[in-house]
């Protein structure tokens, strides 16, 4: 999971170290408030624990391989996520700096995959995961195993958009990238989530204080529209970033449509705007190569996103009981 | 680990401010990872720099050799990808250019950990206005690591005598994973004692250092008030 110097362009990693550095300052800025004199034993114990736990090695399942944990999202559920992200930089610094594991020019990037994107998002996962469920273990053990396999698949997605970026992409078409990287991270993330999970559960039955708790209560209803938020938000991210780059192959019902021959009707039916009219549609020309057509489609795909989302709110406010007639009918 | 560690730094370097040094390493990967396949000329020239850098650190063969042959197949296996996506027809420069880049820079890398001691790394961090705070958790994580590496290795030997080398997957899988666990309550509760310890010292969250001490002589004195 490391990136090694010389796989990103300069640019790229000067970007992805400032971000880095935005996140660990504010983290650290959030930590100071939270902890005060406890947070060096803390944050340095833990970050000694996840370089520790890394070096514990398991065999992946049907090959030869081994992996090892990562271990944001462990590091995220025991100290909070502020201290996890903090953690998670210590560990790569010192493993870039001591063990030549992972670039020094690369340290933002590989910082922000593990650290921000692992710990932070992470925990944003595991924490709304986590309150769906009454039972504590088992809301700790699907909310850590969901949320490890998404981060490590949303650290993937990232590298394939900064690799882009550093001018590779040039010569390389990024879907396949992109499905290379997703197809081989999943399986990791699918290790990392057992491990993760596993320890948790180990660690909220032996110890459960030690598992971080937010300050604040929430009441259920809040913590609802958090998740019904994240949720509109990932659905508006991924219409708007990840559409641009779909494979350009046909999907299956296209396939089947060409072999058995029945896509003919398909442009036979298509009357309403014949192929050549001069009417022209919204994103018409989006099957036009250059360089608008990936903004063009992200554009698509959000503002298709967001008319659906509208209209399911829509449709929610019109199926809700009148409260005059609910009141009456209570009565 | 502790032998890199602890290193003292060479006698031909130690005239080098360690300032300088981070920076040099630097800038020879700032180069590196910026010249394209054209600049071939330019490329090798870094490589002899790093080089006769490692020679006149007086570097053993063998050392780097160790090292490069647990960082070569890692790379490798993902620069191959290229290729491996066109059939492998086109895509081999392509990979060439991030094996000699990586292979350069982690050469650089290996330079600057073999002439500068971590605790000289540290007082860098200081100087260039790196929060104090994060430089005490580097140090504090530092000292601790080798304290829950014995732990660790007292476990994974437990481990092995009680699995007789017959384990299944499945089953290997779940003891590691209580063996993190394991480690995460033991790591945890030591540092509950640590920072007693520490309150019992003194300690009121402020990184305090000692700044007459020679750079590559010294232990950062912020490992030492915090840890010691």
């Amino acid at each position: 999971m490391h990136i090694f110097d010389g796989v990103l362009s300069p640019p790229v990693c000067a970007i992805t170290g400032a971000i880095s550095c935005a996140a660990v300052t504010f983290s650290l800025r959030r930590l100071k408030a939270s902890y005060s004199d406890r947070m060096v034993p803390l944050t340095g114990m833990m970050a000694a624990i996840v370089f520790a736990g890394q070096m514990v090695n398991v065999p992946v399942f049907g090959t030869m391989a081994s992996g090892h944990l990562m271990g944001g999202v462990l590091a995220a559920a025991i100290v909070g996520p502020h201290a996890g992200c903090l953690a998670l930089a210590l560990v790569l610094t010192v493993q870039c700096v001591v063990l030549r594991d992972g670039g020094l020019m690369s340290l933002g990037a590989n910082v922000l995959h593990m650290g921000v994107v692992g710990s932070l998002g992470g925990y944003a996962v595991f924490s709304a995961v986590r309150r769906c469920f009454a039972d504590d273990l088992r809301g700790v053990v699907v909310g850590a195993v969901l949320a490890s396999w998404v981060s490590v698949m949303a650290a993937a997605c990232l590298f394939c958009v900064e690799f882009q970026l550093s001018g590779h992409g040039r010569n390389y078409d990024l879907s396949a990238i992109l499905t290379l990287m997703v197809s081989v991270h999943s399986a990791i993330g699918i290790g990392e989530a057992l491990l993760t999970g596993a320890a948790l559960a180990f660690i909220q039955q032996q110890r459960p204080d030690l598992i971080y708790h937010a300050q604040g209560h929430q009441t259920p209803a809040a913590s609802v529209s958090r998740i019904v938020l994240a949720g509109v938000v990932c659905a508006l991210a991924v219409a708007a970033f990840i559409a641009p780059f779909r494979s350009p192959r046909p999907d299956g019902l296209e396939t089947v449509a060409k072999q058995t021959g029945f896509d003919r009707l398909e442009s036979a039916a298509n009357v309403l705007i014949p192929a050549d009219s001069p009417v022209s549609t919204p994103f018409a020309d989006r099957q036009k190569s250059g360089s608008w057509q990936r903004v063009a489609v992200g554009l698509a795909g959000a503002g298709g996103t967001a008319a659906v989302l509208v209209l399911a709110g829509l449709l929610g406010r019109s199926l809700r009981p009148d409260p005059l007639v609910a009141e009456a009918d209570h009565d | 680990m502790t032998e890199t560690s602890e290193r003292i730094s060479p006698p031909a370097f130690r005239p080098i401010r360690p300032e300088t040094r981070v920076m040099a390493s630097l800038a020879v990967i700032a180069m590196s990872t910026s010249l394209s396949a054209e600049h071939w000329p330019a490329q090798a020239a870094l490589g002899v720099l790093v080089f006769v850098a490692l020679t006149i650190a007086r570097v053993p063969a063998d050392w780097i050799l160790r090292r490069l042959a647990v960082f070569l197949p890692a790379l490798v296996l993902l620069t191959i990808s290229f290729p491996a996506m066109h059939g492998f027809r086109t895509g081999w420069d392509l990979m060439f250019t991030i094996l000699f880049r990586a292979t350069v820079s982690f050469l650089a890398l290996l330079w600057l950990t073999r002439v500068l001691a971590f605790d000289a790394f540290l007082s860098v961090l200081l100087r260039w206005r790196v929060p104090g705070v994060l430089v005490a958790m580097l140090a504090f994580m530092h000292r601790y690591l080798f304290v829950l590496w014995d732990e660790l290795d007292r476990m994974r030997t437990a481990w092995r005598a009680r699995e007789f080398g017959h384990g299944r997957t499945a089953g290997r899988s779940i003891a590691a994973a209580r063996l993190i666990g394991m480690l995460v309550v033991r790591g945890l509760t030591r540092a509950e004692r640590v920072h007693l310890a520490m309150l019992a010292r003194g300690w009121d969250g402020t990184v305090r250092r000692i700044d007459n001490l020679p750079d590559d002589d010294a232990t950062l004195s912020t490992s030492q008030t915090v840890t010691s």
